[in-house]
């Protein structure tokens, strides 16, 4: 693992337009609240996220061509804890039954907290949890399968029986996690005692994926991405060439597993609920949408695409009850006839992915011991 | 790393536990061997189902490579074929197995015709358009048919149980509808085995698999063999729509519940032999039904996935597969 973190260098320069455009979208995004309203505010924190969700499975499928299903699981895992986080710090007089105990513990005969979901009503346990849950899970599944001959669609598979394994488990566990129903009512996020309004946590949530961005150009344009763009080119070449390709893969996929699972974390203090609705395989599909809509390896491809779909069906969710279709419909035109998505339709030089190419030379790589 | 590592592995490993824990917590008779009998024979009645359902697979990816994750609505739209001819001619569910076939078959030439000719030798693209179009034929059924929950009536001769042994309580019975899916399954796979291995249409098919250059050298028409036999693998779907489609209610998203338990049937048998399919089947329906004796239906579908995946990650080629040098 410390090879592979070893080979992140810095990019070599970021392009003054990029500078110019995204300063110019954060300026808009940070009015946008103060000009819409409050619905509005909270739709678009909400599509921030799934942005935030849909660039991090751009990381292992845009960047390094691994398919998954499973972010959706990722993210899930995150909401999870942070849910419980909030259930627990609900006050006792907003809890139906009185004591610290939550309801859908009581109703399903638990008698006292399990001490597994103990820890998690302390806000640093929680804050580590969120990340390191999904993490470490993506970890084991991601050493699991990357370091074997297990090819490209055998993982896909792999991942959408994940997903469909987690749904069912989540499901037939009520008492630990509250079923089909998952963990409603949650408190308000409240930090050093302050209840954060929604227009705070709109703030907390573009500062997460305005970060994210950067983060991930910064490291898709560094050496590292150069890396993983060429394992997605021809991974058998690259590990003729003595890279250890397993490794980035376990690396690059536990990173974004990790982010899928911060998004998750902010997605249940704003969305007030979670369940396994988000495990599904549906939702999971979703974010595989926004990515190939949006464009794979563009890294703002997925956050255009999430927020884009995301007001439409706002929109036409008032006209028709078929929105799926519409989805269905667009996801079987893009992969006929827009292969990179709509990023591909704007001028090249709004769509930043000119250093995207495998050229220029790789790091040396390193020598075993 | 590893620490996390660690930490995810004992909660899980906790979570194992209880899970351990809690299923004999609830009132269950003690072990009976009449019951468990009983259980498997329902086991025979879900390797049916699953030998059905898997069946098409092995054609679609089994022979041809494409990776068909609109085959749960090939299913579906079977099932509808049935509930149409049945609401409208009041016609024997048996009988309109042949409609189910010929539309599904009808439906998935037009599919290969328009979106996966266009993209093989692209697995990933493969999976991703037919996913989309298993959302749009979801919901065109559903503009169609409402999403409300259809039943289709099973024939009155195959209403009932067959006793194996004893009586009364202790009898050790199977329905003759799971007898009849599973007769059905085998019939198909006969079926299919001969016309791949014992006819010049099958050798043709095969031909194209293993170099379509050299079989267009040779005079074969790959792009209808390719037709053909994609056709053929929608039109099993749309059999095993059909034949299950009393079993349960109809609905349009019914195909999603077959989809993956297919997919893990036809990957963990193998999909270089036929019979792979059979061996992947009785693997997975037994194991299911045994687990979900000791323990309850949700912690076999959990275990049984978990241990697939273990399985995948071993022998992706499957495991009844003759290794063979890359």
């Amino acid at each position: 693992m410390t090879e592979v973190v070893g080979r992140i260098r810095p990019a070599s320069n970021v392009p003054t337009r990029l500078l110019l455009f995204g300063g110019i979208a954060l300026l808009i995004f940070c009015i946008f609240p103060f000009v819409a309203g409050e619905f509005q505010t909270n739709l678009m924190a909400k599509l921030l996220l799934f942005g935030a969700l849909g660039v991090s499975l751009d990381l292992v499928w845009g960047f390094t061509g691994i398919l998954s299903f499973a972010h959706g699981v990722f993210f899930t895992l995150g909401g999870y804890v942070a849910a419980y986080y909030l259930k627990l710090n609900l006050s006792a007089s907003a809890n139906n039954y009185g004591g610290t105990l939550p309801d859908f513990m009581v109703w399903n005969g638990l008698t006292e907290l399990p001490w597994f979901i103990a820890p998690l009503q302390f806000f640093p346990v929680a804050a580590i949890a969120m990340l390191l849950i999904p993490a470490g899970f993506a970890y084991v599944i991601g050493w699991f399968i990357f370091r074997s001959k297990v090819s490209g669609v055998y993982i896909t598979i792999i991942t959408l029986a994940i997903s469909s394994a987690l749904t069912t488990f989540f499901i037939s566990q009520q008492a630990y996690t509250g079923g089909t129903n998952g963990i409603t009512d949650v408190s308000k996020l409240s930090l050093l005692g302050i209840v954060i309004p929604p227009i705070g946590l709109y703030f907390i949530i573009l500062f997460f994926t305005a970060a994210l961005i950067a983060g991930g150009w910064w490291l898709t344009q560094s050496n590292f991405g150069l890396i993983l763009r060429s394992i997605k080119e021809n991974e058998k070449r690259i590990s003729y060439l003595g890279y250890d390709v397993a490794g980035f893969k376990i690396f690059i996929w536990t990173l974004s597993a990790a982010i899928a699972g911060i998004a998750g974390g902010l997605f249940v203090p704003l969305n007030r609920f979670i369940s396994p609705v988000y495990l599904a395989v549906a939702f999971g599909t979703q974010v595989v949408i926004w990515v190939a809509v949006g464009g794979r390896g563009t890294l703002f491809g997925p956050l255009i695409a999430a927020i884009l779909l995301g007001q439409v069906q706002n929109s036409v969710d008032r006209i028709t009850q078929d929105w799926q279709l519409i989805v269905g419909f667009i996801l079987l035109l893009v992969v006929l006839f827009l292969p990179d998505g709509l990023m591909s339709l704007l001028p090249k030089p709004l769509r930043f992915t000119e250093n995207n190419q495998v050229t220029g030379y790789l790091p040396p790589a390193p020598k075993k011991r | 790393m590893s620490v996390c590592a660690l930490q995810i592995g004992s909660s899980l490993v906790s979570s194992l536990i209880d899970l351990a824990q809690t299923a004999p917590a609830e009132p269950k008779a003690a072990f009976s061997m009449i019951a468990f009998a009983n259980q498997l024979l329902n086991g025979v009645g879900i390797v049916g189902i699953l030998l059905l359902t898997g069946l098409g697979l092995a054609i679609t990816f089994g022979v041809m490579r494409i990776i068909n994750l609109a085959h749960g609505e090939f299913i579906m739209l079977g099932a509808y074929v049935s509930f149409v001819l049945q609401s409208a001619f009041k016609m024997d569910l048996l009988l309109t197995i042949p409609f189910a076939f010929l539309f599904t078959a009808l439906v998935g030439a037009v599919v290969e015709l328009t979106i996966i000719r266009r993209l093989y030798g692209r697995p990933l693209e493969t999976l991703l358009a037919t996913w989309g179009l298993s959302i749009v034929m979801q919901g065109i059924v559903k503009l169609i048919f409402t999403a409300q929950l259809k039943y289709v009536k099973a024939p009155p001769y195959i209403r009932g149980n067959l006793t194996v042994f004893g009586s009364g309580e202790q009898a050790v019975e199977i329905s003759y509808y799971r007898l009849f899916i599973v007769v059905v399954a085998l019939l198909l796979l006969a079926l299919t085995a001969f016309l791949l291995y014992k006819t010049s249409l099958g050798r043709e098919v095969r031909a194209v698999t293993q170099s379509r250059e050299m079989a267009k050298c040779l005079g074969v028409n790959t792009s209808l063999i390719d037709m053909a036999t994609f056709a053929y693998g929608c039109g099993l779907a749309g059999i095993a729509g059909s034949v299950i489609s009393s079993l349960k209610s109809v609905a349009p998203p019914m195909g999603q519940d077959y989809l993956v338990d297919a997919w893990m049937t036809v990957v963990a048998g193998g999909v270089d032999k036929l019979v792979g399919v059979l061996a992947g089947a009785a693997l997975i329906g037994e194991s299911k039904a045994a687990i979900a004796f000791l323990l309850d239906d949700p912690a076999a579908r959990v275990i049984v996935l978990a241990a697939l995946i273990i399985l995948i990650r071993y022998r992706p080629e499957g495991l009844f597969t003759i290794q063979k040098r890359a």
